[in-house]
């Protein structure tokens, strides 16, 4: 016993993390990241090979189906813990690290700060069989056949006129270098998405800030001092978050680490000498890579026309094509900012370019990426779609509602 | 010309192996972090999926660590390994072709839609890299008119074959990350599918398939040492520990590789590999055939 | 098999099958149970598909498997030709190659219908 104990202990002495966000927390998912990048804790990629789900964010509900799926498919020993402002992170992860070692048969419970009511998302652990028994009890002759409750897949069109079997799959929320929240409904033929039927976010609570990447030019517009530098800052950094991303759904790690690190430097106020060189080396890099242009080009391809009509702004619409070159305007338009971020001079209060396009229209920019997500997705294979998503790179945060009133705070 | 090593090395071999395997997922990394992964999948408690099929997916995550130190018996440290056997490099290919059935029998088992696709990702990989890496082989097995694994090595004295069959061993290297399914070629466990044939599995499952990656990976790595960097030969050190120094140079090549390109798609890489690449490993054949002519 | 060579391969099958079932037991040993065992629905985000995802695969790289198939029946011939071109000479360089050369017609002929691009 007293070596098993050990063994728990060293097994665990760095956890595998799963992190799930939600809308509007990119404040504490960058210092999440940061504290396990300190903590050199692994990240990993799906509920089985995860110690620790770490829900960054306040869920809009009370028991979100997604997040009990995802808690039930981490297996023991495990914790949950949920991280709300970014200073409590560290102090959270050293909870569920602590809850993770102790044991027992309860470990959800271990959290910092206020959170919802409901202590443990653990429900019932015969939950899932009870559902399977009851969809077994009304199986009858003429209804399809059901095999452990579910269905198997039906049949339809292919895109090339073939019928095959059709998988409808809800992907996300809770996906590695996935938009905050996303859930992208699909049916699937293979790995090819026939169809988008539903395209949504998960509730969230209401945030009372503005969204992260976009504050300097909410705040100016609401007449609070800020300078140019200020927000080539954030746009720097903004483009490097989604260049991250993008390059890790790229399966290009070693890309997407420099990406990260150069944009927690230029949040972390890095002198411009020091941002603008390593951002011009990434660009180079990246932008000189004729194995991504192999892998990228002629993939999700917006063309300006159909960027305007659907009301996409920014570097989407400026790059006036497919994965790659987004990807390419991201890095211009990073290394731009880069240059400019001890820009002292005010930035003016009607400057609407916030890093995804026009602040001041109708909807946030982000609403339109979402809304040209289905044609682009359509016919695609997933790692294409999933390439195309990342390029887009929406940010959920812009589609919370902002209490009025409210923005001038920061 | 060398003998078998004695009967006790078989029994050696998986405990040289997977340490090395080890310290491969180390160095990848960049942390040993892989040794606690060990420990973590050994405490994780194993669970299951709905309706999966966990014949298939238990067959398959054993399958593929056996396949690669199955496939290690025929290479020679120094001189001398495991078995020699008359027909090695067939052996050879033989086994580390069993990875098309494990991975896709662990991306199958979960019935689960991100671990099925990636299990197809793997045979449409396979489809790509099988063929210029045979002609490599055969190309290599040409060069010394033979498929013993020993005397390819030993046909090497005077020069490498890496030398005056570059193309072969290029091609060879690419196949060595692709049917270990590792680096540039990881899509079949890939970011963009949160692990892909790996997503579902807990405990010694994902341990036997994680690590016979590894081990894949180290094998086909120590694998291109007799057949084209010369073998256990060459001055000064003894015979095993060029084939370790060789090993490690492929290894770090392979790393460094890894960190200069992005994840290869297949429906990108299947059109150049048998437009370009097979063509190539052809041409690379017809030129060893026509030096060895007597 | 049976042979000098044949037995350090048996010997080796023996210890890794040894050893993986060393491993599980070691598993089972070491592995925490603190939740009865319960069958999952497969993981995509956290929710759940509404069919079993083990359904029939539309593999589009179909063709590709046929050309290989070819190629793969050569390999056959190919590895015994590789130790009988030293005695044989240039007319079994010539058979090996004229046949090979037939195979990447094939290969051509399917680039032109478009087999090795399916996105």
């Amino acid at each position: 016993m007293e070596l098993r104990s050990a063994l728990l202990r060293a097994a665990l002495a760095r956890p595998a993390v799963l992190t799930a966000v939600l809308p509007g927390a990119t404040r504490a998912r960058l210092a999440v990241e940061r504290e396990l990048r300190a903590r050199r804790w692994p990240r990993v990629l799906s509920p089985a090979a995860a110690d620790l789900l770490v829900v960054v964010g306040r869920p809009g509900e009370d028991e979100p189906a997604w997040l009990e799926g995802t808690w039930q498919a981490l297996s023991e020993p495990r914790a949950l813990v949920r991280v709300e402002e970014a200073a409590d992170a560290g102090a959270v992860l050293d909870a569920g690290h602590a809850a993770l070692l102790r044991g027992g048969p309860r470990t959800g419970t271990a959290a910092g700060g206020p959170r919802p009511h409901h202590a443990s998302p653990v429900t019932d652990p015969g939950h899932l069989d009870h559902a399977h028994a009851d969809h077994m009890a009304a199986h009858s002759h003429d209804s399809p056949m059901l095999i452990s409750g579910l269905p198997l897949a039906d049949r339809a069109d292919d895109r090339d006129g073939l019928r095959l079997d059709r998988l409808h799959v809800p992907f996300g929320p809770v996906l590695p270098d996935w938009p905050a929240g996303l859930v992208v409904r699909l049916a699937l033929q293979g790995d090819v998405v026939q169809e988008v039927t539903g395209v949504e976010l998960v509730p969230a609570a209401p945030e009372p800030r503005p969204a992260f990447w976009d504050e300097p030019w909410r705040r100016a517009a609401a007449g609070a001092p800020v300078t140019r530098g200020e927000a080539a800052r954030r746009r720097c950094a903004a483009h490097l978050d989604s260049l991250g991303r993008l390059l890790a759904v790229a399966d290009w790690p070693d890309a997407a680490t420099r990406a990260r690190r150069l944009r927690d430097a230029a949040l972390a106020d890095a002198p411009a000498a020091e941002l603008a060189y390593p951002a011009r080396r990434l660009a180079r890099r990246v932008g000189r890579s004729r194995t991504l242009r192999w892998l990228t080009s002629g993939i999700g391809v917006l063309p300006r026309e159909r960027a305007l009509a659907a009301g996409v702004g920014g570097p989407a619409l400026e790059a006036d094509g497919d994965v790659w070159r987004r990807t390419v305007q991201w890095l211009a338009e990073a290394v731009r900012a880069a240059e400019a971020c001890e820009d002292p001079r005010p930035l003016p209060p009607g400057d609407p370019y916030g890093p995804r396009g026009e602040l001041t229209g109708e909807q946030p920019p982000s609403r339109a990426l979402l809304d040209v997500l289905p044609s682009l997705l359509h016919g695609a294979e997933l790692a294409a779609a999933r390439l195309t998503l990342a390029s887009l790179d929406p940010d959920p945060d812009e589609l919370l509602p902002v209490a009025a009133g409210e923005v001038a705070r920061g | 010309m060398a003998d078998s090593a004695p009967l006790w090395a078989a029994a050696a071999l998986p405990l040289l192996l997977a340490p090395a395997a080890l310290a491969v997922a180390c160095a990848d990394g960049r942390s040993v972090a892989p040794v606690r992964e060990v420990l973590r999948l050994l405490v994780q408690q194993p669970r299951r999926t709905r309706a999966a099929d966990a014949l298939a997916t238990r067959t398959g995550t054993v399958l593929l660590p056996l396949a690669a130190v199955l496939a290690a018996a025929v290479v020679p440290l120094g001189a001398t390994p495991v078995s020699d056997l008359g027909d090695g490099v067939v052996w050879f290919n033989a086994m580390e072709a069993l990875a098309w059935a494990a991975v896709w029998l662990t991306g199958w088992g979960p019935n689960s839609t991100l671990s099925l696709v990636g299990g197809y990702r793997f045979l449409a990989q396979g489809l790509a890299y099988e063929i210029p890496h045979m002609l490599a082989l055969t190309t290599a097995a040409l060069g010394a008119g033979s498929l013993r694994v020993t005397e390819i090595a030993d046909a090497q004295r005077g020069l490498w074959f890496a030398v005056w069959m570059p193309a072969a061993f290029a091609l060879y290297l690419l196949s060595a990350a692709a049917m270990s399914f590792w680096g540039p070629f990881g899509q079949p466990a890939g970011r963009d599918l949160a692990g892909g044939v790996a997503t579902e599995l807990t405990g010694v499952g994902r341990l036997l398939l994680l690590g016979g990656r590894r081990l894949l990976l180290l094998t086909s790595a120590a694998m291109a040492v007799p057949l084209f960097l010369g073998g256990g030969h060459g001055p000064l050190l003894p015979g095993w520990a060029w084939t370790l120094v060789k090993t490690g140079a492929v290894l770090a090549l392979l790393l460094w590789l890894r960190r200069r390109l992005p994840g290869v798609r297949m429906d990108r890489y299947t059109e150049l590999s048998w437009v370009v690449l097979t063509p190539l490993a052809v041409l690379q054949a017809l030129v060893v055939a026509v030096v060895v002519l007597p | 098999m049976a042979g000098a060579e044949g037995r350090p391969l048996l010997l080796l099958l023996a210890v890794c099958v040894l050893g993986v079932l060393l491993l599980h037991g070691a598993g089972r040993l070491c592995a925490v149970r603190r939740e009865p065992a319960r069958a999952l629905p497969p993981f995509s985000g956290g929710l759940a598909p509404a069919e079993h995802p083990a359904s029939r695969f539309h593999v589009r790289w179909y063709p590709v498997s046929l050309v290989f198939l070819a190629f793969d029946m050569e390999m056959l011939f190919m590895y015994p030709w590789v130790r009988v071109v030293g005695e044989m000479g240039t007319p079994a360089v010539v058979e090996m190659f004229l046949f090979l050369g037939i195979l990447l017609a094939a290969v051509a002929y399917a680039w032109r219908e478009g087999a090795f691009r399916w996105s």
